[in-house]
């Protein structure tokens, strides 16, 4: 009944950590342990849990609840402030683990890695993928910790392996292939696979596609002409079918930084302020990085509900933080004159490789690069927002740097601020 | 509302650095003096290194196995620092 299903030996390994950031806190704090708790990026009465351990999450405690309801279900429910740099050390930690096994590993996030093993048979000698995830789960306890546990998933592509990490959480290891591919789709709902959410489901719904096993069974062209109308419908056929298409590196389009305010406001000098800042750590960021940008787009959502935003693509490109702000300002003064901003945001964009090393011929250019470089360097010494611009003052008293909660690529940038 | 009391203070700490075994258990707090008061750690929870500028910090969580501590040696000053106690009645 379904073609086409990848008969290929299992050879990608998926490892998630168990709710990362609180089962972290949990291994640091031994009074914590079995206890609900969660993390959040600053404590306040409405702040939301970012990270529920998994006590919490048997009392329906999960990532996006507010604390006064998180309360309210469980009045002895503890919260706690992210700790970026102990987060690290265990992100450190596994990738150095994940790396004994194969030099083919890549994090998908702070919490989750795979590990390819194809052509590394010979270094297996013989030994099952099954028995390597329980001896990284086993070094994972050793080395990072007793409390701290890990999902382990294996089939033949990203994908099924991570639906495999989640089939029995937490600490659990399963084995997705051609063999029990049936099984594991018939017990599942749509959205219970990653990239199949609300909308989704709705458009394979109206196909008469409304659980797994049917959308497996659903043909490629009738995915691709009418469900998806577009490619995609050819990699949900291929990747159900245990396919690899989703092993691709993601090119870098945008650098940007957004801030939802306490109190909605239209104060001119505060936003300006607010904005300072968002630039001066999208700017940190394009170093970080070293590309250079010619776009930026500046945003905000209003009070009234409405959206407003206003974006331009410049000649020449920019890279430091005085740069980034005069031209966000440019934008953001055409915003509704006073319109009570309730979130907003600013991103970088056409991005282009750094330039710094080429010498310019203008003289001010030279020395708005040379100023950036010199407050980097002291910046880099004495910790972030050591030197910073006195427009962003108010901005800096407010805004917390945030746990980067998908990539990992401004771990180390965090590190700096913590 | 945070679940721990903040100290910030120097403490006196007796530590152990250990000759062999894994990375984490290397070097582990034992003791500690804190305003007169013996404290016995029992637990390690966590060692990671941070950093305060260029200096390098190494954060301690131990447990007496009532109360968390968060203590944090100072590798450039050479000194221990108390920064929080969590204390068990919280949870």
């Amino acid at each position: 009944m379904y073609k086409d299903i990848n008969k290929e030996k299992p050879m990608i390994m998926f490892i998630d950590l168990n709710s990362a950031f609180a089962t972290a806190e949990q291994q640091a704090h031994p009074t914590l342990r079995g206890k609900p708790m969660g993390v959040t990026n600053r404590i306040s009465k409405e702040c939301c849990v970012i990270a529920a351990s998994y006590e919490a999450k048997a009392l329906g405690i999960k990532v996006g609840t507010r604390l006064s309801d998180a309360r309210a279900i469980c009045k002895d429910f503890v919260i706690l402030e992210t700790d970026a740099p102990k987060y690290h050390r265990v992100y450190q930690k596994l990738v150095a683990i994940m790396k004994d096994y194969s030099p083919k590993t890549r994090m998908k996030s702070i919490d989750e890695g795979i590990i390819d093993f194809h052509g590394m048979e010979p270094t297996l000698k013989g030994r099952s993928l099954v028995d390597i995830g329980y001896e990284i789960k086993q070094r994972v306890k050793d080395e990072i910790g007793d409390w701290m546990r890990i999902n382990v998933g294996i089939a033949p592509n990203i994908f099924l392996a991570k639906q495999a990490a989640g089939w029995h959480k937490p600490d659990g290891l399963d084995v997705i292939d051609h063999r029990n591919l049936h099984e594991y789709y018939q017990d599942k709902k749509l959205t219970d696979l990653t990239g199949i959410a609300e909308r989704n489901e709705a458009r394979l719904n109206s196909y008469g596609i409304m659980n797994p096993l049917q959308f497996l069974a659903a043909d490629e062209y009738m995915l691709k002409k009418r469900v998806f109308n577009s490619i995609t419908g050819t990699y949900w056929y291929r990747r159900l079918r245990g396919y690899e298409i989703d092993d691709v590196d993601t090119k870098l389009g945008m650098i940007g930084r957004q801030w939802v305010l306490r109190e909605p406001t239209h104060d001119d000098s505060l936003l300006r302020s607010y904005l300072s800042f968002l630039c001066e750590t999208s700017g940190m960021k394009i170093r970080f990085r070293n590309v250079e940008a010619r776009g930026v787009c500046v945003w905000a959502s209003l009070r009234n509900g409405e959206f407003w935003q206003s974006k331009r693509m410049h000649k020449s490109s920019f890279y430091t933080n005085q740069e980034v702000y005069r031209r966000a300002l440019e934008l953001f003064n055409q915003r509704p004159s006073g319109a009570d901003i309730q979130t907003m945001g600013i991103y970088c964009y056409g991005l282009e490789p750094s330039k710094k090393s080429q010498l310019s011929m203008f003289e001010d250019v030279a020395k708005a690069g040379d100023l950036t470089r010199a407050v980097d360097e002291i910046n880099d010494f004495y910790g972030a927002f050591t030197v910073y611009s006195a427009n962003t003052m108010a901005g800096k008293k407010v805004i917390k740097q945030k746990i980067p909660f998908g990539g990992t690529e401004y771990f180390e940038l965090l590190l700096k601020t913590a | 509302m945070n679940p721990y009391e903040e100290i910030n203070e120097r403490v006196d700490i007796v530590t152990i650095y250990h000759a062999s075994g894994n990375e984490q258990h290397i070097c582990e707090p034992w003791k500690m003096r804190y305003r007169g008061q013996e404290v016995v750690f029992t637990v390690l929870g966590m060692r990671h290194p941070t950093e305060k500028g260029k200096r390098m910090i190494h954060a301690f969580n131990m447990s007496d196995g009532v109360n968390d501590y968060r203590i944090e040696f100072d590798a450039e000053r050479l000194t221990w620092t108390l920064v929080y106690i969590m204390g068990g009645e919280y949870v």
